[in-house]
């Protein structure tokens, strides 16, 4: 790496942090700090949401998947779009709705404040850890694409400016940033896509030089087959409705419309985006066959295929997709701590400055805790470590918090706090007893929940009429969108509306039926599936656009 | 010379998307410094 590619990075950085650091005076109150204010618009919404989603992992982790295994892993970027477009258009409207901060808010409205503890705790642990990890693999990756292997340089890149800039601006501070990084991060792609395609004799020298099934979208058998494609597809779902880092921005949407539009938007815009990163995947497998570690060869590619300079632009967005990541998680974390322990169970009446300072230091605490995570999990195999609480954790939160909160009036406080802990009990007794692997625990997991918590809920007393009103009241349009104007209907009402929930529900059909297809190896499965994801998107589109 | 309309297809795709995000942030961001100078606060927007 030339001293240039240094300088730029350098820059970059201090770019970045001046940027956040505006934001400071922008926060007030701890509404300014966890949620923006409530003023994000959509196309900011999109890029924040893309920009938090993006990651190191997806440049080089999931390309590296695509130099060993294909294209078909692309579907773990498309069905998780396609999730967001369903989040978007049907579950986090409600919550916008309610005006919540995080998920234990909601449950701490839809439920108690018991389920809302539990869940807020286990979150704060959950989310730490996970910051650990994404801050472990933005290492390695940066060592091995740079050949700079300074831990500390690389911990000061990744972590002290993001832990700076988010502990003084909030919100603020990872929205504007993260629209900044999503544009470095999209034009790094943009000059990696040509670069390593014409290296390869552009798309005929790749198909040329891979077999047919490296192209294959919708498989029949292999790793990543239509199976996992619906797996997928589920997960997706799951994370998109449940995902405190990720809904915390849709929470920052102006209004409800807003929310539905910024999450149809950023399903959108990623799908192509897909594209970039993994198609220089491939390349790379024609370039470099036969590397034993995958993860190797998008860094290899840049080393070898980008002269300085532009190789210093990319690496910047490479950097801001893991900054955006970072920075967006840890506001998550401590918006969780403030809001739904300190505010919540320590002192309910903190005023606003005593709160902005808890948030603050607590931004920087989790960010601590996040650096002893990135020493500690490598060596107890962080992937795997987290995916297992993935399964374990989120899952069933999901079954209790969207499945049975929003859609049965009889699910009950205690009902949810056993069933949430009897699917975690189930994923964990899947994962390291019955030795599983993810995708099975999740189920596991769910299954149990989705099984114990109507059972105890059954046993116990119903919650009262009023305190589920009030959340089945936000399924309806609210007095803040009628006073504004702009409504939102989550059940169309106009014929323009129903058409569109028409063209929605045509896509997901052709997409399953595409899917499912593809299990008998019928030959154009892959071209249905596609067809029915754009056609989905096209629904999710002008859907947020009529009512 | 040979031009592949796949690979530039979907280029042109991103590199709509990376200029419309450009603009549109900007406007919106602008318009929220508008918003907030108009209501005369520097620490908070209530």
């Amino acid at each position: 790496m030339a001293l240039v590619d240094i300088i730029i990075v350098v820059v970059f950085m201090i770019i970045t942090f001046m940027v956040g650091a505006f934001f400071y005076k922008w926060v007030g109150d701890p509404d300014d700090f966890y949620v923006a204010g409530r003023k994000l618009t959509p196309f900011i919404l999109a890029a924040v949401i893309t920009a938090t989603n993006v990651n190191l992992y997806s440049f080089v982790g999931q390309a590296g998947i695509a130099y060993k295994h294909g294209i078909s892993i692309l579907w773990q970027t498309w069905t998780g779009n396609m999730a967001l477009v369903f989040s978007g258009l049907f579950i986090i409207p409600i919550m916008r709705r309610l005006r919540v901060r995080t998920i234990p808010e909601f449950l701490e409205l839809r439920y108690n404040k018991a389920v809302r503890t539990l869940v807020g705790v286990l979150w704060v642990f959950r989310l730490s850890f996970w910051l650990g990890v994404v801050l472990y693999t933005a290492v390695i990756a940066a060592q091995a694409i740079t050949g700079i292997s300074s831990y500390t340089f690389w911990l000061f890149v990744f972590a002290v400016v993001a832990i700076i800039y988010t502990m003084l601006g909030g919100m603020w501070s990872v929205a504007f940033t993260d629209v900044m990084q999503f544009i470095f991060m999209l034009g790094g792609a943009l000059i990696v896509l040509p670069l390593s395609m014409s290296a390869v004799g552009w798309m005929p020298g790749l198909i040329e030089k891979l077999p047919e099934m490296s192209f294959t979208l919708v498989r029949e058998s292999g790793t990543y087959n239509w199976k996992f494609i619906l797996a997928i597809f589920l997960l997706g779902i799951e994370w998109a409705s449940v995902d405190q880092g990720l809904l915390q921005r849709a929470f920052a949407a102006e209004n409800t419309r807003t929310v539905a539009k910024g999450l149809v938007l950023a399903g959108i815009i990623t799908t192509p985006f897909a594209l970039l990163w993994n198609l220089p995947g491939l390349a790379a497998s024609v370039l470099y066959p036969g590397l034993e570690n995958a993860d190797q060869a998008i860094p290899m590619l840049l080393s070898n295929l980008l002269p300085p300079v532009i190789l210093g632009l990319v690496l910047c967005g490479l950097i801001s997709s893991q900054l955006s990541t970072i920075s967006g998680n840890l506001n998550g974390v401590a918006t969780l701590f403030t809001n739904d322990i300190y505010e919540s169970l320590i002192k309910r009446k903190a005023s606003n400055r005593e709160i902005l300072l808890i948030a603050r230091i607590m931004t920087l605490v989790i960010g601590m805790l996040m650096i002893v995570f990135a020493l500690w999990v490598p060596k107890k195999g962080a992937v795997e470590a987290y995916l297992t609480i993935i399964g374990v954790m989120d899952m069933p939160l999901f079954i209790v918090g969207i499945f049975y909160g929003l859609l049965w009036k009889r699910s009950t406080a205690t009902g949810a706090i056993i069933g949430y802990l009897a699917g975690a009990a189930a994923g964990i007794v899947g994962q390291f007893i019955l030795n599983y692997d993810f995708t099975i625990t999740t189920f596991i997991s769910a299954g149990a929940a989705l099984v114990v918590t109507p059972l105890v809920s059954f046993l116990t007393r119903p919650e009262t009429e009023n305190k589920i009103e009030k959340v089945w009241q936000a399924k309806h349009i609210s007095e803040e969108e009628k006073s504004s104007g702009d409504i939102y209907h989550i059940v169309p009402q106009t014929r323009a509306g129903k058409l569109s929930l028409l063209v929605y529900v045509s896509g997901v059909v052709l997409f399953i039926g595409g899917v499912v297809s593809g299990s008998g190896g019928w030959p154009y499965a892959s071209l249905v599936a596609v067809v029915g994801m754009v056609v989905y998107f096209l629904g999710g589109y002008l859907k947020v656009n009529t009512n | 010379m040979y031009f592949d309309w796949i690979t530039w297809g979907i280029w042109l795709l991103g590199f709509i998307i990376f200029i419309i995000w450009i603009i549109v942030p900007v406007k919106e961001f602008r318009k929220l410094l508008a918003d907030r100078k108009k209501k005369g606060g520097d620490a908070s927007w209530h």
